[in-house]
């Protein structure tokens, strides 16, 4: 299993190499075509933009979402003590259950696609596209690697050598707001389809996920105002480097250091912006409530997906705004001084693709822990918790920025505030004790494992 | 497993929520990384796992089967004899004790054995059987038993379900020293066989619940006594 680790680290790194060489590669074909005058003079960066369409979002963003497709199913039985999906074989292995990817797009894209009479169809049509297109479209501002020069990617000369490579698709100067902007399409897309289906349930879930997603598009948007203050940018990409300053010793500014509210904040609203439990209010299953209950094969194939990949954009944007991005974080003067430029970059990559992939088993551990929420206290978790939360975090940042422009005292006030909450978590209660004895005897110590092995003995207590 | 639920309100800490939701991650995450690093224990008798490192508690069930306990009613077998044939004497008390009336038996005569008749037929409609054991209770020739260990295996057919003697007579053949075919002897068995099947025979059970004529390790006597032992009487 540690094999196994390093084995990924590996093949994120090498992904993030693949990326640089790939965009590299068309960049440096365009730069060519470009001086010769072919190819209707599109300059070099478009080549990098499609080796990026094809490297960041179909690989990066469609593999991780279709394989989390398989992790949730292989995670939360790992979490809930089962071995999960290992029933395809392959050649007599399960492979982890990922020939399960296989065997759900086939039976998505070869299911019947039912329509409801009296739906309304071009709504009912355009509702998953809307659903889906948007939080696509989200990752195109991550910046998964830092800026590199063509010809420190390729030993070329010339006016092509000095053309900017990043793994980055769109470099906005509205960074973030381009963010909130396109995120918050995503909620035509559950509405329409609740609405368009002409279906009481639906529409139903389609008004929950309407509610649920516009408040929670406040707080989104308020706690990262935070992260702008503090970093004086919108960019995503600035934003990264100046995660690589420090002002608090060798400790760099990670978002989450200065802004550890804001930052969770972010994390809850992002979340409930996902659906996903324990947000999932708009699918509530026992009461056959949701927004796509009408929706078949792919169609609602699309919407599922679309969770999956609102997921790994979320993990993207927390990477990128909080941890640091493609900063390596640990070892990054020695690596920057020891590699070559292309090298560390791909390491970079490679540690943005790591922590991503940490963020998004987090977020599959909060779904199999919390149990959802009722609708009043999501409601009232959103404006009477996050929203007021997110306004004196602004409030707080503002001031420290102000009276400290080099952050360090933001950064004192954060290092304080993830203090206290560890403390606060750590402090040994009159409740966890037993209350965590029973559920613990009661999930697993009955079996007369090592450990809980009193559990039978003590049955009548 | 009882126990109480501490009803109690709750303290700062947990109105706080927020620790109690990393308490649960933590709880969560040690599940998750003790099932991932460590290998399950394929014992198939999953009481006896190993679970200190990997605490999957699952079951593989086509490839890893329980071992069923002692005494547990399984499929019917018709015990045969050493010869082949089937210890029953198509005397009907099974199927007249079968509340669920799954068994069907048709006589016939033997010309060349001290029993003298025989099931020609001998059908039980398993998906009829409630499993309840009498028909086990009520053999005098204990010619049908349900030690099998065998869960019903599945079928796509009804008529699958429907074991007529073929089917049904097999295991193990047992002998008794009263059989009439060992004290009287039987054209039908050649002589040194009757004599190996004589040296191999069991003394008749004075007890007609007891293990030797029921499923093997079940005994009503001994949980009479445990019983007995254990109100300490």
């Amino acid at each position: 299993m540690i094999i196994a680790l390093v084995g990924l680290a590996v093949a994120l790194i090498a992904l993030g190499a693949g990326g640089y060489l790939a965009a590299g590669g068309l960049a440096y074909a365009f730069g060519n075509a470009y001086l010769q005058g072919k190819w209707w003079g599109m300059p070099p960066s478009y080549g990098a933009a499609i080796a990026n369409v094809v490297v960041l979002l179909l690989v990066v963003v469609m593999v991780s979402a279709s394989l989390l497709s398989v992790a949730e199913r292989k995670w939360s039985a790992l979490i809930q003590d089962r071995i999960g999906a290992n029933r395809i074989l392959v050649g007599g292995n399960p492979l982890g259950g990922i020939p399960y990817l296989i065997a759900d797009a086939v039976k998505m894209l070869t299911k019947e696609r039912f329509q409801p009479d009296q739906a309304t169809k071009f709504l009912f049509n355009l509702a998953p596209v809307l659903a889906f297109a948007p939080i696509f479209a989200l990752f195109a501002i991550i910046p998964v690697g830092q800026p590199l020069d063509l010809g420190q990617i390729f030993a070329v000369q010339g006016p092509v050598a000095r053309v900017s490579i990043a793994l980055q698709l769109a470099n906005p100067d509205a960074g973030l707001l381009y963010l909130f902007a396109i995120s918050s399409l995503a909620v035509y897309g559950t509405s329409l389809a609740g609405w368009a289906s002409n279906n009481k349930l639906a529409l139903l879930g389609g008004v929950r996920a309407a509610s649920q997603m516009i408040s929670y598009e406040v707080s989104l948007g308020l706690s990262l105002v935070g992260t702008m203050l503090a970093y004086r940018t919108l960019r995503l990409e600035e934003m990264v480097v100046a995660q690589g300053y420090s002002s608090l010793g060798a400790i760099p500014n990670l978002g989450i250091l200065l802004q550890p509210v804001g930052f969770l904040i972010f994390f809850a609203s992002a979340f409930a912006e996902t659906k996903r439990a324990p947000f999932d209010l708009p699918e509530g299953e026992s009461e056959i409530v949701g927004y796509f209950i009408e929706y078949s094969g792919m169609q609602f194939g699309l919407m599922f997906l679309a969770e999956f990949v609102e997921i790994a954009i979320l993990s993207g944007v927390i990477t990128a705004v909080f941890l640091g991005g493609w900063h390596p974080i640990f070892f990054e003067e020695t690596l920057k001084l020891r590699l070559t430029p292309l090298a560390f970059a791909a390491v970079g990559a490679g540690a943005f693709l790591g922590k991503m992939v940490v963020l998004m088993w987090a977020q599959l551990l909060v779904r199999w822990v919390l149990p959802r929420f009722r609708y009043d206290q999501i409601q009232g978790l959103c404006w009477k918790i996050l929203l007021p939360g997110a306004l004196v975090n602004i409030f707080v940042t503002a001031a420290a920025v102000l009276l400290d422009p080099s952050l360090r005292l933001l950064a004192i006030i954060g290092v304080v505030e993830l203090i206290a909450i560890f403390t606060i978590t750590a402090a040994v209660g009159r409740a966890p004790a037993t209350a965590h004895g029973h559920g613990h005897d009661a999930a697993h110590g009955a079996h007369g494992a090592d450990a809980h092995g009193h559990a039978p003995a003590t049955a009548g207590h | 497993m009882p126990y109480t639920v501490d009803n109690r309100p709750p303290d700062l800490r947990e109105q706080m929520y927020f620790p109690e939701i990393l308490q649960g991650l933590k709880l969560a995450a040690r599940h998750f990384f003790k099932n991932l690093f460590f290998a399950r224990d394929p014992n198939p008798d999953f009481i006896e796992r190993d679970r200190s490192l990997n605490w999957v508690a699952t079951l593989q069930y086509p490839e890893e089967k329980v071992v069923y306990p002692p005494g547990y009613r399984g499929l019917h077998r018709l015990v045969p004899r050493e010869d082949g044939k089937a210890r029953c004497v198509a005397c009907y008390m099974c199927a007249t004790a079968c509340p669920a009336q799954c068994i069907y038996i048709e006589a016939g005569e033997y010309a060349d054995d001290p029993v003298e008749k025989y099931p020609v037929k001998f059908v039980i409609d398993e998906m009829r059987c409630i499993v309840c054991g009498f028909c086990v209770e009520a053999c005098p020739k204990d010619a049908i038993r349900m030690d099998s260990g065998e869960h019903a295996p599945p079928s796509y057919e009804r008529a699958a379900q429907i074991w007529d003697e073929k089917r049904l007579l097999r295991g193990p053949p047992v002998s008794y020293q009263a059989d009439p075919w060992l004290r009287r002897g039987s054209p039908s068995i050649p002589p040194e066989k009757l004599e190996e099947m004589r040296a191999r025979a069991k003394p008749f059970p004075t007890v007609a619940t007891d293990e030797a004529s029921q499923t093997p390790g079940f005994s009503v006597r001994a949980l009479a006594q445990e019983a007995k032992e254990r109100t300490g009487q």
